[in-house]
């Protein structure tokens, strides 16, 4: 089991200075250094505003300034403003002046603000660094005016103070009366700097992952950036789940027992975790020899012991095997989709070619996960440099530890030289005009140290990533092919349009004979079926209308059939005169009528539903003999394996479908801290306004508590600095702990 | 043997390339141009001319792609402006014509180097001359100097007499471009042999210290890899006169080419090699041997001098047990020196020791 930092201290200490702990655990904390310092506090603070208006359901606005206070002494000021919902008077207290305060630990879902200490920490680093407190402003809808506070830190109570506290109106520039939002005004001892490692990269990426987010960046020189907002759609809101035993820990798994009050271990087990049936909560309790009616609360250690490895799927059930469970469900998350990916990418970085992928939902070790993976190719980017990477777990982007990476691992495993990028033995990150990104969402992210920057090794998370890499680069591979092809096209045209006809007329007028006639020339010359597609925006209908052309120039009839790959999630096929058939999700085939030779063959058909930019370019591939320039041969194989995923589509819809009538439960363990746990009152400071939660406020009633306890680090010469990191910030446990110490209770 | 064309053969000439074109889109077929390989692979030595010419080796160029489409179309275009060229008695440069070719829509030239390449392969295929073509290089003349005489027709029609030696100044005799019998004469001469000299420097110095008149020579400059006009006046005298010619060089790959185009004919021209070579032509130096001989202070090979050597080692004309020799020692040496390098013992060592010394050598 692992052993938080928070109870070795617990045990030793029952009071120790916040301001120690921070100072002590600094770079788990991303405050190590000046640099880091400004892009955690950026962070902290982007991410709360973006998942506060994820939450309220607002398109999020955030402006970010950065300025020189004091360039001696390396003191910056820092601006965040954000359109959110705004934070009640009440509750700023505890969102800024409360270390490990807010909602995201109590609930199992994808969430940004896993990743971090939360904005409590950026005006702790600013007090400890320049002593001073921090301005918030927030306003809410359903008040009339916004409350201007200062927060500073009591370090040894870990309470906020605040002072100067005021009703304000709060007006923009313009003088317009703000609505809601929360403007936070920090000084801290920081550097702000240039590069892949800066604030401004941070936002760069942030903005590519959050489409629907218009971000607005002033830096020290007073230079300002602005990342537009490219789609009005809001990620979906994302649904709490319940544990899945398989990613059950003993601690867990006690506590849960604990405070449970059903009178069975059969409901226990069906009503506190997802994916147990009736069914497989009998053979649990088989597997693990208990007793169906057994009491939960009063469950032994060593029972419970049992029933984890039975959960664990370490004990065998009544069939000899693991008792099989239903996967969690997957609509706890949240990707960004496809053609979002594709806006985010293309507003940043200028290119040809974009390919983006968004796998089907995936479960490991009780932990469901999504891997995308997006490829821009092309345009302004270096040709002679290392591809960019861009990762991002649950859309907050990771800037450092690259190579560490299990994202970054598994785009150096493929080899991209079939692909069209320079890759020095088939291995390493690829050199070429190109930017890859990867994003994993998931409800458990498993990195490599507290400092969150870098993926852990997982093998199925590995295999993701892969495999979405490989579709991207057999995508990529297309595409350049059939630019290859389209310039050999657009070469054999001009050839038999302009040139040819040009020889004929200035031999004929030299010799001063009559002008050969060419067609048969012209066969000659092509001897190939000619595909010419066009696909463009039409402004006026709003429709990206698609023509393509089939040209016989081989002395035989021919006969095709024609398939191309259209945007089905998202579009509808109108203005298709020739019908045709569905071939497969996403793949449309018209067969065509016999083509005589000189002759040509035409498909026009519109769609309607996209942006412009959406659908620049449609692949065209063809069945039937002989070449043809333009298109590709269908290959039966990738057919094949579109059908397949399309039924492994169906599948997890399935599964989805079964889990939601499984009715969720917000706080699963909500009793546990019964005796311990402040009031009620104090953890809940206000009631959530109606409809437009503020997000960093939820109670948190401490999920995922772990009871062990050990001697503080200091006093445990065997326990190494690894271990310690290991469990700091990663369980949510012991920050929640952590808090609860520094309110003043004792440990359990 | 090539010699100069009249009109009506010219333009009857350039109707055949022409006609192989129309004929093969008659019958429903791509136009195609049929010319000889023009690389060292299709040069073979004619012990006949006693020069390297151009084999048996034919390739098409059809119009199947649009590379070689343009060049037909091209090549349509130069015939036509050749044509109209002769009946309006005027000629033009090739730089011209690649100006000029700028109206011919999807016919025209993207580079000088192209147009010059075309006007090559039309010669090849007519077995006609650019003279016939009435176009005019752009490379100038080299300079002369030395006690020849020679007639020259100038523009005015009116032939002028002009000795090399008294009435020129320090820059010697320029020589034009059309150096045939209608605008040279070669009158007389009191020299024992020419000796054609690579770089401007080393001309310079020879005059200023009178070598001509001191060994008896005409010198000849040849600047750097000598235009047509310059070989052809070199194989003139050589022929005319019975002069022997030797041939002072940098040493270094380069130079080594300059030679055999000069002995053997040139790659791109073999196609009228007996016109321009002069199979007799000697080799002085700089060679590897002196380098080494007289200590001179030389230069490291860079990648692409090796490659050039490298090459030359299959190079036909080279396939003689001395070149082959000459271009390995400098492989080995790894070092190329320059004419100029003779500087090292002072001004007049050249003169006064070296090509005493090379002469003496050579026999001469």
């Amino acid at each position: 089991m692992h052993m938080g930092i928070a109870e070795r201290m617990a045990s030793a200490h029952k009071q120790i200075a916040i301001s120690e702990f921070f100072e002590k655990n600094k770079h788990f904390l991303g405050f190590d250094t000046d640099t880091r310092a400004l892009i955690t506090a950026v962070k902290e603070a982007v991410d709360n505003a973006l998942d506060a208006c994820e939450e309220a359901r607002i398109l999020p606005t955030i402006t970010i300034k950065i300025s020189k206070h004091d360039a001696k002494r390396d003191i910056i000021l820092l601006e965040v403003q954000d359109n959110g919902p705004g934070i009640p008077m009440k509750s700023l207290e505890n969102v800024f002046g409360k270390l490990l305060y807010g909602s995201r630990f109590h609930v199992i879902r994808q969430s940004r603000g896993q990743q971090g200490i939360g904005i409590t920490g950026v005006v702790m680093y600013g007090q400890l660094t320049t002593g001073k407190p921090s301005r918030i402003i927030s306003k809410i809808a359903t008040e009339e005016t916004a409350v201007q506070v200062n927060i500073g830190i009591d370090t040894q109570k870990n309470k906020a103070l605040k002072t100067k506290q005021e009703r304000i109106t709060w007006t923009d520039e313009d003088g317009e009366l703000i609505e809601h939002g929360v403007r936070v005004i920090t000084k801290m001892k920081a550097k702000y700097q240039r590069g892949r490692q800066s604030v401004y990269q941070y936002l760069r990426m942030t903005s590519i992952v959050n489409p629907h987010a218009e971000i607005s960046f002033t830096d020290p020189e007073g230079e300002r950036t602005i990342f537009t907002r490219v789609t009005e759609k809001l990620p979906r809101v994302v649904d709490a789940i319940k544990p899945h035993p398989s990613g059950m820990h003993l601690g867990q798994l006690q506590r849960m027992l604990k405070s449970s009050d059903e009178r069975k271990l059969t409901s226990f087990l069906r009503h506190n975790f997802s994916g147990v049936s009736q069914r497989a909560a009998k053979e649990l309790i088989t597997a693990a020899e208990l007793e169906e009616g057994s009491k939960p609360k009063l469950v032994k250690p060593d029972a419970a012991q049992a029933l984890l490895e039975a959960m664990n799927g370490k004990r065998n059930g009544a069939r000899g095997k693991p008792v099989k469970l239903l996967p969690p469900p997957t609509n706890c998350l949240s990707p960004i989709e496809e053609m979002l990916i594709k806006k985010g990418l293309s507003k940043t970085i200028d290119s040809r070619f974009i390919a983006t992928l968004t796998r089907p939902p995936v479960v490991s070790q009780g932990n469901p996960y999504q891997v995308e993976v997006g490829l821009i190719f092309g345009g302004g980017m270096p040709a002679d440099k290392p591809v960019e990477i861009l990762r991002f777990a649950n859309r907050v982007p990771l800037m450092y530890q690259q190579g560490g990476c299990l994202l970054t691992k598994a785009i150096e495993s493929v080899d991209w030289r079939q692909y069209g990028l320079e890759q020095a033995g088939g291995k390493g990150v690829p050199k070429g005009p190109a930017a890859i990104l990867i994003h994993l969402a998931s409800t458990y992210v498993q990195f490599t140290s507290e400092a969150k920057e870098a993926l852990a090794d997982n093998e199925e998370v590995f295999g993701e990533v892969r495999k979405a890499a490989l579709e991207m680069g057999r995508g990529l591979r297309r595409h350049l092919e059939k630019r290859k092809k389209m310039a050999k096209t657009k070469e054999k045209f001009e050839l038999i349009n302009d040139i040819l006809p040009a020889i004929a007329e200035k031999s004929a007028s030299l010799l001063g004979k009559p002008v050969p006639a060419l067609g048969g020339a012209i066969t000659k010359i092509m001897n190939a079926v000619i595909c010419q597609e066009t696909t463009l925006w039409n402004k006026e209908t709003k429709q990206s209308d698609v023509t393509i052309l089939l040209y016989n120039y081989t002395a035989r009839p021919r006969s095709y059939t024609i398939l191309v790959s259209w945007p089905e999630s998202l579009a509808e096929m109108v203005a298709n005169e020739r019908g045709g058939r569905k071939e497969a999700f996403g793949l449309w085939a018209w067969k065509l009528e016999t083509i005589e030779p000189g002759a040509r063959a035409e498909v026009t058909y519109s769609l309607v539903g996209l942006e412009k930019g959406d659908w620049n370019e449609t692949e065209i591939f063809y069945r039937g003999a002989g070449n043809v320039i333009g298109a590709s041969v269908l290959d039966e194989k990738i057919l094949a394996e579109i059908r397949k995923q399309e039924e492994r589509g169906h599948e997890i819809i399935a599964t989805e479908q079964h889990d939601s009538a499984i009715e969720i439960i917000e706080n699963p363990i909500e009793t546990l801290t019964d005796s311990t746990s402040p009031p009620e009152s104090q953890l809940e400071p206000m009631p959530k306004p109606e409809k437009v939660p503020p997000p960093t406020m939820d109670p948190d009633p401490g999920a995922d508590v772990d009871t062990e306890m050990s001697p503080i680090p200091g006093s445990s010469p065997a326990t190494g600095a690894d271990d310690l990191g290991q469990s700091v910030m990663n369980k949510t446990t012991d920050l929640f702990k952590q808090q609860k110490l520094f309110d003043g209770g004792g440990a359990q | 043997m090539t010699r100069k064309h009249s009109p009506e053969e010219t333009k009857a000439a350039m109707h055949e390339v022409v006609l192989e074109m129309y004929n093969r889109m008659m019958k429903g077929e791509a136009p195609t141009m049929t010319l000889p390989v023009r690389t060292k692979k299709n040069i073979g030595f004619d012990s006949k001319l006693g020069v390297y010419k151009y084999g048996k080796k034919r390739s098409i160029r059809d119009a199947k792609s649009l590379g070689s489409a343009k060049q037909l179309l091209r090549a349509l275009h130069v015939i036509e402006f050749i044509e109209e060229m002769i009946n309006a008695g005027k000629s033009s440069t090739l730089r011209e014509m690649y100006y000029i070719s700028e109206g011919w829509g999807h016919g025209h030239f993207s580079s000088q180097n192209e147009s010059n390449n075309l006007a090559e392969d039309l010669e090849i295929v007519t077995k006609c001359l650019r003279e016939d073509f009435k176009l005019r290089p752009e490379e100038d003349g080299s300079r002369m100097i030395g006690d020849i005489t020679v007639n020259e027709r100038n523009r005015r029609g009116e032939w002028m007499r002009i000795n090399a030696r008294d009435d020129v100044g320090d820059s010697g005799y320029g020589v034009p471009y059309n150096v045939e019998a209608e605008k040279i004469q070669l009158l007389e001469h009191d020299v024992d042999f020419i000796m054609a000299i690579e770089t401007g420097g080393m001309f310079d110095r020879l005059v200023e210290n009178g070598f001509d008149e001191e060994h008896r020579c005409a010198l000849l400059h040849l600047k750097g890899q000598p235009a047509r006009s310059t070989r052809r006046i070199l194989k003139r005298m050589n022929e005319e006169w019975n002069l022997p010619v030797v041939v002072f060089l940098d040493g270094d790959p380069w130079s080594f080419r300059i030679y055999a185009s000069i002995a053997y004919g040139a790659i791109k021209t073999a196609h009228i090699s007996e016109y321009l070579a002069t199979p007799s032509a000697s080799y002085l130096g700089i060679t590897a041997d002196d380098i080494v001989a007289y200590d001179l202070p030389s230069d490291d090979l860079s990648s692409k001098d090796v490659e050039a050597l490298k090459a030359e080692l299959t190079d036909p004309r080279f396939n003689d047990s001395w070149w082959q020799e000459q271009i390995n020692m400098m492989l080995d040496l790894g070092q190329k020196a320059e004419q100029q390098s003779l500087a090292k013992y002072g001004l007049d060592f050249v003169t006064d020791t070296y090509l005493p010394e090379k002469l003496a050598e050579m026999g001469h």
